[in-house]
């Protein structure tokens, strides 16, 4: 580090006096090729690490998609676009994908709005705000095959406590993982429990960035709680929203632990993800080509959300 | 401040040492310098792991020039992935653990190298020493590719004291076999009233491999069978698909068994003597024992008529290697047949030996309840033979979506059969990822 430093320093020098001498041009331009080639030599091992880790099987995978390839090392032959046009005529490719996105929808929501009003509750000062801080983070804490051992008891039709719950208010009980519509609503009310602490602690980091000085301005103005709530506390908000808005929508399109360890294997179509699915076709049906191909119309499907995203937020800063 | 009892240097030094500690006694034990080391693997955990290790331990005891290293992964589908990612790579262990009816699927992609028989012989086993059903399901195009180990058939526990109070007991003490469904379900109504509950126990909700058992039992008790030619469409009679169908949906009821019982909810029910009769595979017996459960067992009742057993076998196969060791394959010829001569300890786990000796061996007869449903060897029915089908595949998941709702609902019966039809014609349309060129 320190010799790149102290190279750098010789060699800035001169390179500010080749317009004037140009008789040390060449030793200039050859300075100047060592400094880059010291430089690509320092970003040498994560270049490395990175082609061999993301563009190698990125591009791999593409070539897999025209292939059939099994996972059993059979197969390989090049088969155009068969795969693309299978899958896109799979009618599991599709509910898959629907389900990830209603998936993604019905989470979302709650994660912000559970988030933001726990994170509203514990920072008007209620006593014991660690344990409150500790409480609502504390399942975030949890490996998902945890979770999901913990909700498969919950959800249990015969045994379990949501279905005790619902009896006591006189409601018949419901097979939550196993009727279809309703394992995917399971699905998300375990997500919410688990992941709503994290979303929780960003509100509530920014909700006491906000300066007190701002409340109490309000305050003389005759503004009250629900005046300042609106009119300081939500706008000041935003841009910690827009940044849950996105990691939520990007954790939650590559759904697959939670549903795959609570589904226990027995996935309908209302719960099955679209990587699950890309899971079951490559790894448990061994048909790797397919698979890639599934994974590039689900790709695919993430660049449309990530435009969406930039165009959001560009114009977010255009409207600053 | 006081200084705290350890720093934190020393606290993460301490727990390098203790990572480090663990990864060694992690390591897997070795035999002795001058013994041939042969991989094992299996997918037997809990009480079958157990005993699966003891006989390996007798064996490994008796001989100084093999030691066979077991590598124990978790039961399922990702186990096969595993196991076929190793064949693939030409790298795989010496000796696997398959279940029988995924054999047929892995055989064609050159995934596993067949049995020599006469190597087998010379250590006393050939077909003469298994049963017909359990020899057939072993040999795929004309070669034997995979050793059967045990047969693991879906039985029918009973309670002897709740069966007893209700007269369901015969004169001979054991449960009656009814042979047909109205006197079933009656039979169950009289259990109930004794238990004042549930008659039976049966956990299907969300779990295809459940429903496929009973329901391939029920099927194949009608008399017909199922095939699924490649290339083809599907071969099955629609009736007795359907009549099978009815019958479960008879059961989970809410009176006779549980409306929505998933596996566990069965296990703990009758664990809590609270029904009279569960039906499960034979390698839940250990655990009802170990309950304090007065436990007897048979075949499931013949309600369609003929005698007829879902089963699967814990098989070894050879998984295919690019450079096998001839000494470590021998050793692993002489470790099979060993512990198919020592598989009398493994029936203590419930399975049925499907070694013909101890099958017949009068120890075993006396072994009970075992010996209650050793005829089921003779009436055993594999998964019908395609690349797909067998236990913990792709195939038994999809069948569960399929049906799964319409044995609670008991609507949409022939709506299922149609949806069963389609899945599967889809499926033999395509070809077997294992072989895609073969088709």
């Amino acid at each position: 580090m320190t010799d790149v430093a102290a190279e750098r320093s010789a060699i800035a020098p001169r390179d500010d006096v080749v317009p004037e001498a140009s008789s040390t041009g060449s030793t200039a331009s050859a300075a100047r090729r060592r400094n880059q080639l010291i430089a690509w030599a320092f970003l040498a091992p994560f270049m490395a690490a990175f082609v061999l880790f993301v563009i190698w099987p990125l591009t791999h995978g593409v070539y897999l998609s025209m292939t059939d390839q099994s996972l059993t090392g059979a197969g390989g032959r090049f088969i155009g676009l068969q795969n693309y046009s299978e899958a896109l005529s799979d009618p599991v490719v599709w509910s898959s994908i629907r389900n990830t996105v209603w998936f993604t929808v019905i989470s979302t929501v709650p994660l912000i709005v559970f988030a933001l009003v726990m994170a509203l509750l514990v920072n008007t000062g209620l006593p014991g705000q660690w344990l409150w801080r500790l409480a609502f983070f504390m399942p975030f804490l949890l490996a998902s095959t945890v979770i999901s051992q913990i909700w498969m008891w919950i959800f249990n039709p015969e045994l379990g406590a949501a279905n005790e719950i619902l009896q006591r208010f006189g409601i018949e009980p419901i097979a939550w993982l196993q009727t279809e519509h309703i394992d995917i609503i399971s699905i998300t009310i375990a997500t919410v429990w688990w992941t709503v602490g994290f979303n929780f602690l960003l509100y509530l980091a920014a909700l006491q960035n906000i300066p007190d000085l701002q409340y109490e301005a309000a305050a003389v103005d005759g503004a009250g709680r629900w005046r300042q709530l609106f009119s300081i506390t939500l706008p000041q908000l935003g841009p910690v929203t827009v940044v849950v808005v996105i990691l939520q929508m990007l954790a939650s399109l590559k759904l697959f632990d939670q549903a795959y360890q609570m589904m226990d294997g027995g996935s309908s179509d209302t719960s099955r993800p679209i990587v699950q699915y890309i899971f079951e076709a490559g790894f448990t049906g061994y048909r790797f080509g397919y698979a890639s191909a599934i994974s590039y119309i689900f790709f695919a499907l993430i660049v449309i959300v990530g435009i969406f995203q930039m165009v959001i937020l560009s114009r977010r800063r255009e409207n600053r | 401040m006081s200084s705290p009892l350890v720093n934190r240097r020393q606290f993460l030094g301490g727990s390098l040492a203790v990572a480090g500690a663990l990864a060694f006694t992690g390591c897997a034990p070795t035999g002795p310098a001058s013994a041939t080391t042969v991989q094992f693997w299996h997918l037997l955990s809990g009480g079958d792991g157990i005993t699966m290790e003891g006989l390996i331990d007798g064996i490994n005891a008796e001989h100084s020039d093999f030691f066979i290293r077991p590598t124990v992964l978790a039961w399922g589908t990702p186990y096969y992935t595993k196991l076929s990612m190793a064949g693939a790579g030409g790298r795989a262990p010496e000796l696997a653990m398959m279940h029988a009816a995924r054999v047929p699927g892995y055989v064609p992609g050159g995934l596993l190298d067949p049995w020599d028989l006469d190597m087998l012989a010379e250590r006393g086993v050939s077909s003469e020493t298994f049963t017909e059903p359990v020899w057939e399901s072993s040999v795929v195009d004309n070669q034997l590719y995979s050793v059967a180990l045990d047969a693991h058939p879906f039985i029918a526990l009973y309670n002897r004291d709740i069966c007893e109070a209700a007269g369901a007991l015969d004169d001979e003490g054991h449960l009656q076999r009814p042979d047909n469904p109205d006197d079933f379900l009656e039979m169950c109504r009289q259990i109930a009233a004794v238990t004042g509950g549930r008659a039976l126990s049966y956990g299907f909700l969300g779990d295809g491999n459940q429903m496929w058992r009973l329901f391939y039992t029920l099927y194949c008790q009608h008399g017909v069978e199922m095939r699924f030619p490649q290339g083809g469409t599907a071969e099955f009679d629609r009736e007795a698909f359907v009549s099978s169908l009815e019958f479960m949906h008879q059961i989970a009821d809410g009176e006779v068994a549980a409306r929505q019982g998933t596996i566990d909810y069965a296990i703990a029910e009758f664990a809590g003597q609270q029904t009279g009769i569960h039906f499960t595979g034979v390698w839940e017996l250990p655990t009802m024992q170990e309950a304090g459960v007065p436990v007897d067992a048979t075949m499931i009742p013949p309600v369609f008529g003929q005698e007829a057993v879902y089963a699967d076998s814990h098989s070894f196969v050879l998984p295919h290697q690019s450079e096998p060791d001839e000494e470590a394959r021998g050793h692993a010829y002489t470790f099979v047949a060993e512990l198919l001569k020592n598989s009398l300890a493994w029936a203590g786990a419930g399975h049925i030996p499907a070694y013909r000796p101890v099958l017949e061996d009068p120890e075993y007869a006396e072994l009970l309840p075992q010996a209650h449903y050793a005829e089921a060897a003779d009436h055993l029915v594999y998964d019908p033979t395609a690349w797909f089908t067998g236990s913990g595949s792709n195939f038994i998941q999809d069948f569960g979506q399929i049906v799964g709702g319409t044995i609670v609902s008991g609507s949409g019966y022939e709506a299922a059969a149609d949806a069963f039809q389609e899945h599967v014609d889809a499926i033999l349309a395509r070809a077997n990822p294992a072989n895609p060129e073969e088709g």
